[in-house]
């Protein structure tokens, strides 16, 4: 152990610890006033990792989120339509109903039956073609304009369904096979349009449509049964969304503990540090000054 | 002994005070000079040359002082303690400087980082999954790709400046070493004349063992001291310098960051030309390691290292990317196409282009599923999430360089520690304390007062003997 001090020693010691003191001071400010406690990976590399992936992952939640948005925009489109269509085949089976009264209708009450039939059907078919953000509900991917063409052949691409990822593991169809709620030639029930056209004609040419209320009864039964699988889907969406918001929740709790400071504690450390510095600089102006020659006379 | 024999040892007495003043007027005039190590004057007693004509029951005294010479108060262990010290804290330093630039440039963890664009990248594919064949959505896409393939671009050249600053700066590190050893050859010369003409050299010395720590702190290196007075300075067992001869050494290697790992920057003597030179640690060392190429394994030197991960980052990004997207099909229903390509002539990183440049380009849809079908976009949404996946290799990456940077500035600030340590234990050896030099010159004073008055008392005795001798009575 060296015993001897000198000026120049003392002087260095000092400016030593002053500069010390000030990169401990201005390293704590600068977290005081980021708010962050990983300024550049070297801070914490584990920590930087574990942030870089929480943010990831917070990126895709939020994917998620627009993802399930966008689904449920989707199904309540086509649930209020399909409400909209049951109503409508009400009416038409009312109608047929009426209709089939042969004893107390006219040739004439028949043709007016058939010609708010054929108004029914037009409305039906506006139904079937309704889109959402400019794509048909009722047609899968396909790109054709209309689900249901005035003859009522269906465009929809046979298989593909529209899907909506909403979460890592799970994707949910938020479309309805147009061929399962109205039908087409090759379906049983058949179309919904082709049997307004059947009963239009029987009415016109005087066979009682009777007959054809079976037909109506299934497909209304089908139409239902779409309607149960899409009230079912926006049962799994609320469930999904309520998933993501509390996932979202988490996240950023986890993200916080990463990432944020710990408030408190950094601007005690700051109090403590400055007034270590401001000591440091009180005490070397004091040790710095007096030699034997002030007092040497 | 005559009668005016007693004035001699008075009058050495006087010179050997006045040598003193000046050695503590020297050492004041120093007190904040770098590098001056305090002096003393070392003085001993005459004896007087034993006389045969002498009766040996006369006693004698000595003949006054001697002043032997003006002693140099340094400590050659201390001064090799500095030079270890500071060779290792010149590596450190240079290490975590390099490091901190190489850090810097991720700009990670923020919104400006590689890792958030990549996650609004696998956003905009999830968009155009939902939203398949509507242009905006492609668009931006096509544009967020570009985007990040112009920050993965941009990251490699920061990256590769940073190595071609580096590589000027090993360049004037290296004259500086050389412009110091040419000085401490000359200095040795001067230091064996002044010594062999009886003179002291202790200012020169001082100089010298400044210009040694400069070498240490950027070489590493050790010093001998040789007999006559000059010094060996030794780089990995080789002289550097030797006496008054000194031995140049050349930086050699490439200047291009991509050739670092065929051609790489070494430090090499000028004689036997071709012989490496092999650092002890030092700045230089610590910037030539931080040169060094990548090897493949990841422990090559740290900033073609990164430039190689930004690399590797683009083709593990175009492979995963690609592989999904080739199996959709675009709007003419052309299926197999490619994302990303490469430019072969350039590193992945700089290469990376995006091949679709309009939004009907884009395969988006599984072959046959229809047109608005975006299933292969909302796949290709979902890479970002797998454990393999882009994301987990740049957050590896990343913390990887962090570590390396942490471990840099961690060994700096210990480094610098001892250093610190090391120069105060030299200078509160060799430096001077004014308390202690107002104590001498007091001292010298005052003996010099004393000698002055030795010679009064024998002036006046001589007056008596000479002017009043035989007024007895007068």
């Amino acid at each position: 152990m060296l015993t001897r001090v000198t000026n120049q020693s003392i002087t260095r010691n000092a400016q030593f610890n002053l500069q010390t003191g000030l990169a401990a001071l201005s390293k704590l400010q600068n977290q005081a006033s980021s708010q962050k406690a990983i300024s550049v990976p070297s801070d914490d590399p584990a920590g930087t990792a574990k942030a870089l992936q929480i943010h990831g992952q917070q990126a895709s939640t939020s994917q998620y989120g627009r993802n399930i948005a966008d689904g449920t925009a989707w199904l309540n489109t086509i649930d209020s339509t399909l409400s909209t269509v049951t109503s409508i085949l009400g009416r038409i089976r009312d109608l047929t109903v009426q209709g089939a009264n042969d004893g107390a209708m006219s040739p004439t009450s028949k043709q007016a039956i058939a010609t708010e039939l054929t108004s029914l059907k037009g409305e039906l078919l506006k139904q079937s073609n309704t889109s959402y953000l400019g794509r048909s509900v009722f047609a899968g991917n396909s790109d054709a304009g209309v689900a249901f063409n005035a003859d009522g052949t269906f465009n929809g691409a046979a298989g593909s369904t529209v899907q909506r990822r909403v979460d890592a593991n799970t994707t949910v169809r938020v479309d309805a096979d147009g061929s399962a709620v109205f039908g087409t030639a090759s379906t049983t029930p058949g179309s919904v349009f082709t049997l307004v056209d059947n009963i239009i004609s029987d009415l016109q040419s005087g066979v009682n449509v009777g007959a054809r209320l079976t037909e109506i009864d299934a497909r209304q039964q089908a139409i239902s049964a779409q309607q149960s699988i899409i009230g079912t889907t926006e049962a799994q969406m609320d469930r999904a969304s309520q998933t993501n918001a509390s996932q979202t929740v988490s996240l950023e709790a986890q993200r916080s503990s990463v990432e944020d400071l710990d408030l408190a504690k950094t601007i005690l450390d700051l109090q403590t540090q400055q007034t270590t510095y401001q000591t440091s600089l009180g005490v070397t102006a004091k040790v710095l000054q007096p030699t034997l020659m002030d007092f040497l006379h | 002994m005559s009668t005016f024999g007693t004035l001699n040892p008075a009058y050495t007495g006087l010179v050997a005070a006045r040598r003193g003043l000046d050695v503590v007027g020297q050492n004041i005039a120093n007190a904040n000079t770098d590098g001056y190590t305090r002096q003393r004057v070392t003085t001993s007693a005459l004896v007087t040359a034993p006389s045969s004509l002498q009766m040996s029951a006369t006693f004698t005294v000595g003949m006054g002082v001697n002043v032997d010479g003006v002693a140099r108060l340094g400590s050659d262990l201390l001064d090799a303690r500095v030079r270890s010290a500071t060779a290792t804290s010149g590596y450190w330093d240079a290490r975590s400087s390099g490091m901190s630039a190489l850090e810097g440039t991720l700009q990670e963890p923020g919104p400006n980082g590689l890792s958030a664009s990549l996650q609004k990248f696998w956003g905009a594919w999830a968009d155009l999954g939902n939203n398949a064949a509507v242009p905006a959505t492609g668009a931006a896409l096509i544009a967020q790709a570009n985007g990040l393939a112009s920050q993965i671009s941009g990251g490699y050249k920061q990256v590769d400046d940073q190595w071609s600053t580096l590589r000027t700066d090993a360049d004037t590190k290296v004259a500086s070493l050389n412009d110091a050893g040419a000085r401490v050859a000359t200095l040795n010369a001067q230091i064996r004349t002044t010594l062999a003409s009886g003179g002291s050299a202790n200012e020169l010395i001082d100089q010298r063992n400044q210009l040694t720590t400069t070498i240490s702190q950027l070489a590493g290196g050790t010093v001998r001291n040789l007999p006559d007075g000059t010094s060996e300075v030794l780089i990995g067992g080789n002289a550097l310098v030797s006496g008054d001869k000194f031995n140049a050494v050349s930086l050699v290697g490439t200047y291009h960051m991509d050739a670092a790992g065929t051609d790489p920057v070494q430090l090499k003597w000028a004689n036997p030309p071709g012989n490496s030179v092999a650092l002890d640690g030092g700045a230089l060392g610590g910037t030539i390691s931080m040169l060094a190429g990548a090897n493949g394994t990841g422990t090559g030197g740290p900033i073609a290292e990164a430039a190689a991960s930004y690399s590797k980052f683009a083709t593990d990004l175009a492979a995963q990317v690609n592989a999904v997207y080739s199996t959709g099909a675009n709007a003419a229903g052309t299926t197999g196409t490619n994302f990303f390509s490469f430019d072969a002539a350039l590193p992945a990183a700089l290469g990376l282009t995006v091949i679709p440049a309009t939004s009907t380009d884009l395969a988006t849809a599984t072959p046959g599923a229809g047109a608005f079908n975006g299933d292969v976009a909302a796949a290709v949404s979902q890479l970002g999430t797998s454990k393999t996946s882009p994301d987990a290799l740049w957050g590896s990456i990343v913390a990887g360089i962090g570590t390396t940077a942490q471990t840099a500035n961690q060994q700096s600030t210990m480094a610098d520690l001892s250093a610190t340590a090391a120069t105060n234990n030299q200078l509160s050896n060799a430096g001077v304390d004014l308390d202690e030099e107002n104590v001498n010159l007091l001292s010298f004073q005052r003996a010099y007062q004393g000698a002055a008055r030795v010679m009064t008392a024998i002036d006046q005795m001589i007056d008596t003997l000479i002017n009043h001798t035989g007024t007895v009575g007068l």
